[in-house]
């Protein structure tokens, strides 16, 4: 615990290295921040266009169809279909919720969460952030291509994804994008994993982090671990492309190849199981933090929590196969990666009944960032238990590629981790800008955003145990799909009001940071809670800490009855009182 | 950073580093190991090998490659201990000698490309040449990162010891020394087997 301590960094001066290139751990989350969200609206545009093609075919988009697509009067043209799709989960997942959760929390908590003046390595930190910024570049370049933007699915899986499937020079943006991406998220993963283990305040054992950063530091050490793994794979996929190599062709689509497809797919999956973890990891944090904070309870069983995002850690490593069921594995296999899938469960139990017990019995105050975090509960929940039809084999065969898996993935990746990103916004507020974001609107999103929700991906998961095939240009070109219009309609319906929902949000944020004047500054603590970064002044001076505090007790020491009249919590900085 | 370092503070970076250089090479062995998974794959899968008309790969360049550079990390072991002991003068030769097998490497590996090329082996040509460029192409773009790496030190030959740059010089040299492992499995997996 706290090998050394960081000197004070002088302010900076000019604009650019205030603004542009910081080093500031605070000013890079900010960056993340608005990069994640911008992001989230590019991503959030497509899937409407996606919806709108599915319910109502062959009628134009409103507004921005005539620009985009001006050859066909407006209505989504099938090849750009796939594109809107590929790039909307390819966006969604790399270049918004992962720049929300670990570019900008990451950056943002874990210095302050853990009593440190910044990351270890500033340098590589802002390096980072603009080789990131350099990817999305790319990638959005992409669009404008003769040929247009990948189409391959956000797996691109091969043949898909090779010269014979997607000719045109998007996929190998796509590529090139995604590889960048990953050299830029392996830089923040050693400056993550190296600054919490040697700056921690003195006295700060790991459980005594607050529970967001072990989130974040796992998603730190899977992504260290992991994203090489796709690395090698993309590297492959582009010697394909580039240099005529053929390890994922075969058959008739290969000239003298021997590849196999099979191949990138498991690669894909080694990662893109772990991947589906690195997202969830810093959302759970979070919320097992503000579950904690706003029941005014300390979190029920922390340590075991702790230990069991561990353990889902480690067996998120070994159960990719579940993505694979069709590919003509081996039974023994498949009930091999079925039963570890299972495991799975057994921790993910038990921190879900450690959320529980935390808000039990608690004097819940339900402010937006606490009901966020409910809703993470919820949909989490339910994510998480349709995920087990899909880990049976015997089900997951007739699920696979259907929209039983698109409504699965996006309530566990989706909304989940979108709820528990807004739900850190609106918390970290205050210390990040100084300022509140209105209640009343922060509410107003929250339940539209959560009627939507609900309504899209509940209504993909029935069309989807119906039958619906996803990847789907024209869902009515078969019969049984026509008397699923109502229910596809009702989905779109409850996108639009989704969208909708999201701009009370963004005007809140922009009004919030560039307009708002707050009557009288934000105290240091205004939500009563114990953890470092609420020792010190909002929003966050530059250098974090005058004096690196020294650690005394952990961080949900809330409701002891034994402190004195009006208190309620302890900052970390405090004796455990005894009675 | 101006002011002299006090030991504790030089412990504490020194051991910052040293943790950040091992998250690194966890990561890039990542790297390799998937490729050579593949690799694997590919080899157990295949009924005969190298594939029918597929001519067999000499082991004499690849061989010739793994002397140079376990001898080059002999020579930057001797580098190190020689700054260790504030000997500068050993210390310019042995730059030089790691420097100069480092470019015999990227020589000979050229060398080796040609020579397949020479053999009909192209890298549009099926799995099995791709196999060999493509991962002897990514060892060999790290090799150039690392003889990048390694001119950061030259200013240290020429200067000599100094306590500041300790921790470049344990780094530098992990990452090359990881860059000769990764060559030892790679010729003993692709080309001795
Ligand atoms: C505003 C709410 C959203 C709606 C209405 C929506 C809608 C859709 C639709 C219609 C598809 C196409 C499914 C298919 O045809 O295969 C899709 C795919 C996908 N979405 Fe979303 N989505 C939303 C938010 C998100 C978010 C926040 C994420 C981030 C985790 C996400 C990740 C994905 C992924 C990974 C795919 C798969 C793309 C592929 O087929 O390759 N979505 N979404
Ligand atoms: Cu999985």
């Amino acid at each position: 615990m706290a090998f050394f301590e960081q000197h004070i960094h002088s302010e900076p001066k000019t604009f650019i290295s205030k603004y542009i290139f910081s080093y500031d751990h605070k000013v890079i989350g900010k960056q993340f921040l608005w990069y994640g969200i911008i992001g989230l609206g590019l991503g959030g545009m497509m899937a409407l266009m996606i919806r709108w093609t599915l319910a109502f075919p062959g009628e134009a988009f409103p507004i921005l169809g005539n620009l985009l697509f001006p050859s066909t009067g407006g209505v989504v043209p099938p090849d750009t279909y796939a594109m809107l799709f590929t790039m909307h989960g390819t966006i969604m997942i790399f270049y918004a919720i992962t720049p929300i959760l670990i570019g900008a929390f990451g950056n943002y908590l874990i210095p302050l969460q853990i009593g440190a003046r910044d990351m270890v390595f500033p340098l590589l930190n802002m390096l980072s952030f603009w080789i990131a910024a350099a990817s999305a570049l790319i990638l959005v370049a992409s669009l404008c291509l003769p040929l247009g933007a990948a189409a391959g699915g956000w797996t691109s899986y091969p043949t898909l994804s090779t010269l014979i499937g997607s000719p045109g020079a998007g996929q190998t943006l796509w590529t090139l994008a995604l590889f960048l991406l990953g050299v830029s998220s392996t830089m923040g993963a050693v400056n993550y994993i190296t600054t919490v283990i040697v700056l921690r305040a003195p006295g700060m054992g790991y459980f005594d982090m607050p529970l967001s950063v072990w989130g974040l530091w796992l998603t730190a050490i899977l992504n260290a671990i992991f994203l090489p793994v796709l690395g090698a794979g993309l590297l492959l996929l582009l010697f394909d492309r580039v240099f005529g190599t053929t390890f994922f062709l075969a058959g008739a689509a290969a000239t003298t190849g021997t590849g196999d497809p099979i191949l990138y797919q498991h690669v894909f999956w080694i990662f893109g199981h772990p991947e589906v973890y690195i997202l969830i990891l810093p959302a759970w944090g979070i919320v097992s933090d503000l579950l904690s904070f706003f029941a005014r309870k300390p979190a029920f069983g922390a340590k075991a929590t702790a230990l069991s995002m561990t353990s889902i850690t480690i067996l998120s490593t070994i159960v990719y196969g579940h993505h694979m069921y069709t590919t003509q594995m081996s039974p023994l296999l498949t009930q091999t990666f079925m039963t570890l899938t299972m495991t799975i469960s057994i921790p993910s139990a038990i921190f879900f009944a450690n959320w529980l017990g935390t808000i039990w019995k608690g004097s819940i105050k339900f402010d937006t960032p606490m009901i966020f975090s409910l809703g993470v509960v919820f949909v989490f929940g339910l994510g998480g238990l349709t995920g087990l039809y899909l880990a049976t084999v015997t089900t997951d065969l007739y699920l696979h590629d259907t929209y039983f898996v698109v409504g699965h993935f996006h309530y566990t990746m989706a909304a989940s981790v979108l709820l528990g990103g807004y739900a850190a916004i609106y918390f970290w507020m205050p210390k990040m800008f100084g300022k509140f974001l209105n209640e009343f609107w922060g509410k107003v999103h929250f339940w539209i955003t959560m009627i939507g929700l609900n309504g899209v991906f509940m209504g993909m998961m029935i069309v989807g145990y119906a039958g619906m095939h996803r990847r789907l240009y024209n869902p009515f070109v078969y019969e049984f799909m026509e008397r699923l219009i109502p229910i596809n309609a009702f989905v779109t319906y409850s996108a639009l009001l989704m969208g909708l929902g999201q701009i009370p949000f963004v005007i809140n944020f922009v009004y919030t940071i560039f307009f708002k004047k707050e009557k009288e500054p934000v105290s240091d603590n205004p939500w009563n809670v114990g953890t470092l970064e609420w020792t010190i002044p909002s929003p966050a001076p530059v250098y974090n800490f005058k004096e690196i505090p020294v650690v005394k007790c952990g961080p949900h020491e809330l409701g002891n009855p034994n402190l004195p009249e009006g208190k309620d919590f302890q900052y970390q900085t405090e004796e455990i009182v005894e009675a | 950073m101006n002011q002299v370092m006090t030991n504790k503070d030089f412990e504490a970076k020194q051991l910052t580093s040293s943790i950040a250089m091992i998250v690194l090479l966890v990561s890039f062995t990542m790297l390799f190991a998937t490729m050579l998974l593949g690799f694997s794959v590919y080899r157990l899968t295949v009924d005969v090998w190298p594939p029918m008309g597929m001519p067999r790969i000499p082991l004499t360049l690849p061989m010739v490659s793994t002397i140079i550079i376990a001898l080059s990390s002999v020579a930057l072991v001797l580098f190190e201990s020689a700054f260790n002991k504030h000997n500068t003068k050993a210390m310019r030769v042995y730059f030089a000698l790691t420097y100069l097998l480092g470019l015999g490497f990227m020589f000979v590996q050229w060398q080796l490309w040609n020579s397949m090329a020479a053999m009909g082996l192209q890298a549009s040509g099926g799995v099995f040449p791709s196999l060999f460029y493509a991962l002897t192409w990514t060892h060999a773009a790290h090799i150039v990162l690392g003889l990048i790496a390694l001119l950061f030190l030259l200013p240290v030959s020429m200067k000599g010891y100094s306590m500041e740059k300790v921790t470049w010089v344990q780094n530098v040299s992990k990452f090359w020394h990881f860059l000769g492992v990764v060559w030892l499995v790679m010729f003993i997996v692709m080309f001795v087997f």
